[in-house]
């Protein structure tokens, strides 16, 4: 019992049938009630009647017209009907049958002792008539106790009844209840230890069950989406920073077994210094772009004017990109904003400033644009330097994506990841297309409402 | 100069402490947040590098003791790589500047300086002398011995701030926040393309650099060319 009480199923299930059952019981006592004080009522005013009838009779004729008109009553009435009794002053019967010595006037409930019958109640009306003399006309209340019986009966049938169905209702509701909830935490359970790829049925009946279990599994699938995030993180950054991290500390141990003069130690020691600091580096761009990803940031964008920083970061980008042998050209619709982060949007457009600058060639003619269309708003970096393949052209989004082309050029392979992390966040999406020749890359932001 | 360095990890702050050390300054250091609230008030600093997560009691939470209490000292926040929403509630805090861990000596001792001799905020200051060079913040006029400077408005900003920082480090990060708003480093080179730009425009015709070039720390403006 105490586990069943433990079940909220079935305690909401009882507790309801519970409620159900009293309200059957208050009823039952209601009409029970109600139905006892009107039959009575209804007596009351038959031997009311009755005795009034009896008094006329006695007006027209005096105590003997009274004892035939009792007589003939009683001869005339079955047993169920009224009973009567006359007595004049000094006590003693003049007529009727009611074994009763001489009553006090008044409506009153009699006890009598029948032989054959044992006790019974009735009800009796005893009218004073003139010199002492007393008529009683009482009614046997079996009747109403028989009614009282029933009414008693059909409810006490009825709460039996509906504790009987409401037990059984309730062991079969909190079944069903338990039965549907176990699958959601049967599901819990067989995730924990680790099988993450599992879910909750869902049923085709659509109903509340099925609305939280389609719920529970769109947050199943985020976050085993951000738990392979993080593993690709972990071990992205366990394979990416060994190989650096092994050739600084050879580097270290080179210096310490080489030659005793510290002079000699100044270019490995800034060599390691270098790598470390690119090491750094490229440990701030993962933790950088996980931090984009977690989308903890959101909470802190704001209006950011794009055309206004796109125009910015062309102003600052062109002497950088002049002196590099390429130049820079902007075509910026005015007044295109956005809800964003505007250092992630202008970290964005920098990564691609740079890998316009990096991955061309002496000459190249770079533009950025801003414009707007249907979709949204978009940000775009064109160079029409040697493009991409269009097989690489996917690739290039990855984490630590090189291709073999860019090998030798500096960079960690994080630019465009970051880039593409930054669109996610803002709601985007990012664009790698052929520029005709060389490459287009547009991040497409949804745009603020004016 | 007196520095106080709250700093709960024994490697950074022997390092800094050194480091500052060997510049002149004289160091005190508190290894919790307690201490460095105790200290702070009892003794007089003339900046604070306070570390944003130190047991006992949260560097934020000091700081904000701090400036309840009226401590008006220049306070430096370190913090953890990848907390770039602290740097807000730092702000807030009432730190007056923000750094990032690990961090290069340079940048830390550049940023410090920076904060101690913080000449007392006067907007009032429309004209800018350094030698021969002077810069007015009205007219948005350069002149060197007379002769006027065509500068772009990146290149007149990066002027104004190596001159208010006249004989003191400026470094590439600080230039990124105060000019252009970025708060991270975009491994980018629009630092140095500006600054060379603006070099050899105000250095055409003459024989010296004003500027100073620090590899791999920032720019400095000598105070006599």
């Amino acid at each position: 019992m105490t586990r069943i009480w433990a079940s909220a199923a079935y305690r909401v299930a009882f507790t309801y049938s519970a409620a159900f059952a009293l309200a059957i019981l208050l009823l039952g006592v209601a009409v029970y009630y109600a139905a006892d004080a009107d039959f009575r009522v209804q007596q009351d005013v038959g031997i009311a009647e009755e005795s009034a009838g009896l008094f006329r009779e006695y007006e027209e004729g005096g105590l003997p017209d009274l004892a035939s008109a009792v007589a003939k009553r009683e001869a005339m009435n079955p047993a169920d009907g009224y009973h009567y009794a006359v007595f004049d002053a000094a006590g003693h019967r003049v007529a009727g049958s009611l074994p009763i010595p001489r009553p006090d006037v008044g409506a009153q409930n009699i006890q009598l002792t029948d032989a054959k019958e044992g006790p019974e109640a009735v009800r009796a009306l005893v009218s004073a008539l003139p010199r002492g003399a007393r008529l009683v006309v009482a009614i046997d209340s079996e009747a109403v106790e028989r009614i009282d019986e029933t009414i008693l009966s059909l409810f006490g049938a009825a709460f039996l009844s509906v504790i009987a169905l409401g037990i059984v209702g309730a062991l079969l509701l909190g079944g069903y209840l338990r039965k549907r909830l176990a699958r959601i935490s049967g599901t819990a359970q067989a995730i924990m230890p680790g099988d993450l790829a599992r879910r909750i049925p869902v049923s085709a009946r659509g109903d509340e069950f099925d609305q939280l279990a389609i719920a529970l599994n769109a947050m199943l699938d985020r976050i085993e989406q951000l738990l392979g995030n993080l593993r690709q993180v972990s071990s992205d950054v366990a394979h990416d920073l060994r190989t650096p991290l092994a050739r600084l500390r050879n580097q270290i141990e080179s210096v310490l077994d080489g030659p005793g003069d510290p002079q000699l130690h100044r270019p490995a020691l800034k060599r390691a210094l270098a790598q470390s600091d690119s090491l750094l580096a490229l440990f701030a761009a993962i933790l950088r772009i996980s931090e984009v990803e977690s989308g903890a940031l959101k909470r802190h964008f704001a209006r950011v004017d794009l055309s206004e920083l796109a125009g910015d970061l062309a102003e600052s980008y062109a002497p950088a990109v002049f002196d590099g042998g390429r130049t820079l050209t902007a075509s910026i619709m005015p007044g295109l904003a956005l809800l964003g982060d505007r250092e992630l949007i202008a970290q964005a457009a920098i990564n691609l400033l740079d890998n316009a600058q990096r991955h061309t060639p002496a000459g190249t003619a770079i533009a950025i644009e801003v414009t707007e269309n249907s979709e949204g708003i978009a940000l775009a970096v064109a160079d029409n330097g040697p493009g991409v393949a269009d097989a690489d052209r996917a690739l290039i989004t990855r984490r630590f994506a090189r291709l073999e082309a860019s090998r030798t050029t500096p960079g960690h392979g994080l630019g465009l990841n970051l880039v593409s992390a930054i669109a996610a966040a803002h709601g985007g999406t990012l664009a790698i297309e052929d520029n005709h020749p060389g490459l287009r890359v547009t991040l497409l932001l949804p745009k603020l409402p004016a | 100069m007196r520095v106080l360095i709250a700093e709960d990890d024994a490697e950074t702050a022997r390092f800094v402490e050194h480091a500052l050390g060997e510049l002149g300054h004289v160091v005190r250091r508190a290894a919790n947040g307690e201490d460095a609230l105790h200290l702070g008030l009892a003794e007089s600093f003339d900046v604070i590098v306070l570390d944003r997560l130190l047991p006992l009691v949260d560097g934020l939470e000091v700081l904000k003791r701090w400036r309840a209490a009226g401590l008006g000292t220049p306070v430096l926040l370190l913090t953890a790589l990848g907390g770039i929403a602290d740097r807000v509630a730092g702000l807030e805090a009432g730190a007056d500047d923000y750094l990032v861990k690990p961090f290069a000596f340079a940048e830390l001792a550049a940023r410090l300086t920076a904060l101690m001799r913080r000449p007392p905020m006067n907007d009032a200051t429309t004209r800018l002398e350094v030698g021969t060079i002077s810069l007015d913040l009205l007219k948005r006029e350069v002149r060197r011995d007379g002769r006027e400077i065509y500068l772009q408005p990146r290149e007149f900003a990066l002027l104004e701030q190596l001159m208010r920082h006249v004989g003191k480090v400026v470094t590439r990060t600080m230039f990124l926040e105060s000019i252009w708003g970025f708060h991270f480093d975009p491994q980018t080179n629009i630092v140095e393309s500006h600054l060379s730009r603006l070099r050899s425009k105000l250095n055409e015709g003459f024989a010296s650099d004003p500027i100073e070039t620090l590899r791999g720390v920032g720019y400095r403006m000598r105070a006599h060319d």
